[in-house]
């Protein structure tokens, strides 16, 4: 028993070793894929999205392959750091509490929330400087997608908030449509094209000013890699920059919204 | 209906995954019940020991529980293990495939241990007696007497292995493998239609479970065609 | 990798927090899954073709399919119905929780009633012809004699049900229930540290259904009192 259980395990780690070792090199990206308009699949089975856009560029110029490895949002980072992808590239925003942990390349997307309610729903949320009323949230159920920027800032500007927490995004529309929570913080710029401009959202509006602090928000959405790889950082950023200053990124960020989602200086 | 357009081939993607994730679960989970009943039978107090943890902890954890932790965690311990014979291997991983069927073949497997035990213990001490005195050596009775008297007894219960089996294969959709469920998760992200998306999901279940079962009966059948009053 | 037992010691008691959602998904989707599964079982033993086929179509779905996806169609997929929005059942609907007691429910009624079943069958005729002779009606044979011995038969089928309900409930962590894996999940979010949450979480259950197993051993045990031979 002993002798055939070490002959399998070599058996198996060989085979593991040799299916790893490809000729390109080849790099593993984690995203959610169910967050439409930035990552997601079509009905034709391909990813697509501007994240995925995004990928498909730096693949191109770094010269690397890249394989898609779906992931729940929450395990994201807990993924990346047990070696289940080598990059994020979800749209996950460069704060210093993940920052922590792993590390990210330079912005490619503004970071942004804003909060999204019925019509119906009559408060004032914010105050005239922007910060939130916390009284006023009082008996107003909130969502939010667990492990998030939004969570985060609700965490601490809103403690004593009714809070529902949720596996994807897609979850969280669904239940503010039929009335499950009053509220919910999410990306403004899906919010509005994926949401409040179709039919479903047509009760609802923003309840509040777009929020960017960058505490909360970082600078932008990077791509997340383990920490001390610093050559793939380089060459990572290179081609974020070589995607701004060629227009490209503009290109990914108009196929889907009437402007572009980052901010030109990224490319200095 | 149009809603699901374009899907119906994702769908079928999804089915197939379903059902390489079941076979290659079915033969894990037999292996991994065989070995076990063995161990809670030998009078090895140590394997029997052993035995009995797998078994609890098997079957007190929650699947998901099971999944995730294989997921997360097979990474490390055989990265640990195959830098013991090549210390340059970077990294050794176990996509979600592997992580998930070896997960549900664990579980169920801690199930069919017991399916499995209680079974070779059913077989009639008069047929092995009878091996005996015709001087039939202990591998023949094993072949000839035990496993076809134990697999009747144990069908049933493992017609219920089998459906667990492919039932969980559900679950695994939580750590990103591309079956019908993760597929109903994406399509929903485009189409809205959350309704829709799940029933078609319960009903290729359901055709699965189907299959299994009739399957079973099957078999049940057949391994009860020379007894007097089957049908 | 870096075993840190801080983290450890800091979310147990957090994770525990999350035990009474745990135990009460638990117990009431438990007894009315039970009160379901006897409506269920009389349906199918009542010899009327309507009530005995209704029963088993409603059994076959149930255990033909996956309880996530059981669960995903009664929390997101109803409320995409208009009508069910505006209906009476809306209050339990809107809540996570009614809608996991709602699944849990509906899924183990089947299974339950499947194993009452099993034990109904396996009451000796012979005490049911006695019962006959001593003149007992149709209904007191099954209330003095059927009930009594297929509790008992059952039984052993039944706690693992309920451990297999106790695992299902760690499934309501998916549709926001603060359950104590989903406790747990939003720690691992917060800290990134997967084995530490999860191996701690897998323990607590396990101990939880030892807890069960050993309460059903007493209730069988008691049940079975004149049954035992002196020793």
């Amino acid at each position: 028993m002993r002798f055939k259980s070490i002959q399998l395990m070599a058996i198996g780690v060989v085979a593991m070793c040799s299916a790893f070792s490809a000729s390109a090199e080849t790099l593993r990206v984690g995203m959610e894929c169910t967050y439409a308009p930035f990552n997601y699949r079509t009905a034709d089975g391909e990813l697509a999205g501007y994240d995925v856009d995004v990928a498909k560029g730096v693949a191109a110029i770094i010269g690397a392959d890249f394989e898609y490895v779906c992931q729940e949002w929450d395990g994201m980072i807990p993924a990346l750091l047990a070696n289940k992808f080598d990059l994020i590239i979800a749209s996950m925003s460069i704060t210093e509490k993940r920052m922590e942990k792993i590390d990210f390349s330079g912005p490619y997307r503004f970071s942004t929330g804003q909060i999204v309610g019925s019509k119906k729903t009559k408060v004032n949320l914010f105050d005239g400087s922007g910060n939130p009323i916390a009284g006023n949230f009082d008996g107003l159920k909130v969502g939010l997608e667990r492990a998030t920027t939004y969570s985060s800032w609700f965490e601490e500007k809103l403690p004593g908030a009714d809070v529902l927490l949720y596996d994807s995004s897609e979850s969280l529309y669904l239940d503010l449509q039929n009335g499950r929570v009053d509220l919910i913080m999410t990306n403004p710029m899906k919010a509005h094209l994926k949401f409040l401009a179709k039919a479903d959202g047509a009760g609802f509006e923003f309840k509040g000013p777009v929020v960017d602090e960058e505490k909360y928000f970082g600078i932008g959405v990077g791509i997340g890699m383990r920490q001390g790889q610093d050559e793939l950082k380089g060459r990572l950023n290179g081609a974020l920059k070589k995607l701004i200053n060629s227009g490209d990124l503009e290109s990914y960020a108009r196929k889907i919204f009437p402007f572009k989602l980052h901010k030109d200086e990224w490319g200095q | 209906m149009e809603v699901l357009t374009g899907w119906w081939d994702d769908y079928l993607w999804g089915a197939v995954i379903v059902a390489k994730v079941f076979a290659a679960s079915l033969l894990l989970m037999i292996l991994f019940g065989l070995i076990g009943a063995a161990a809670k039978l030998s009078d090895s107090r140590v394997a029997q020991k052993i035995a009995n943890g797998y078994t609890v902890i098997f079957r007190g954890t929650p699947e998901i529980l099971v999944i995730l932790l294989l997921y997360f965690g097979s990474a490390i311990v055989l990265t640990a293990i195959a830098k013991v014979f090549d210390p340059d291997v970077r990294f050794v991983d176990v996509p979600p495939f592997w992580a998930g069927t070896i997960a549900i073949a664990l579980i169920v497997g801690s199930y069919a241990t017991e399916t499995f035990r209680g079974a070779f213990l059913g077989v009639k001490p008069g047929s092995i007696e009878a091996a005996r005195a015709l001087g039939m050596s202990n591998l023949q009775t094993f072949i000839y007497i035990r496993i076809p008297e134990m697999w009747r007894i144990a069908l049933p219960p493992f017609g219920n292995h089998m459906l667990s089996l492919v039932k969980d294969t559900a679950l695994i959709s939580i750590i990103g493998l591309n079956e019908t469920l993760f597929v109903a998760k994406q399509a929903i992200t485009v189409t809205g239609k959350p309704f829709t998306m799940y029933i078609l999901v319960g009903i290729i279940y359901l055709g699965f479970s189907t299959i299994i079962t009739l399957s079973v009966m099957g078999i049940e059948r057949f391994g009860n065609r020379t007894t007097v009053g089957a049908r | 990798m870096s075993f840190d037992l801080n983290l450890i010691l800091d979310s147990l008691p957090k994770m525990l927090a999350g035990f009474g959602v745990t135990l009460q998904l638990l117990v009431v989707s438990g007894v009315l899954g039970l009160i379901l599964a006897i409506l269920l079982l009389l349906m199918r033993l009542s010899g009327k073709f309507y009530l005995d086929w209704v029963a088993q179509v409603y059994i076959y779905i149930f255990r033909g399919t996956p309880i996530l996806v059981q669960i995903f169609i009664i929390y997101y997929g109803l409320p995409q119905f208009e009508a069910i929005r505006d209906s009476v059942f809306w209050s339990i609907l809107r809540e996570p929780t009614g809608c996991a007691i709602l699944a849990l429910t509906l899924n183990t009624g089947a299974y339950v009633s499947e194993i009452l079943r099993g034990g109904v069958l396996g009451v000796d005729k012979g005490l049911l012809e006695a019962g006959s002779a001593l003149g007992m009606s149709a209904r007191q044979k099954f209330i003095y004699i059927t009930t009594p011995l297929a509790t008992r038969l059952a039984l052993p089928a039944y706690s693992n049900d309920v451990i297999s309900l106790l695992k299902s409930t760690a499934l309501a962590s998916t549709i926001t229930i603060t359950d104590m894996t989903g406790i747990a999940r939003t720690i691992v979010a917060d800290t990134y540290a997967p084995y530490e949450v999860f191996i701690s979480l897998a323990i607590v259950y396990m101990i939880f259904t030892f807890g069960i197993q050993k309460l059903f051993g007493v209730f069988e045990r008691y049940l079975g009192r004149y049954a035992r031979r002196e020793e």
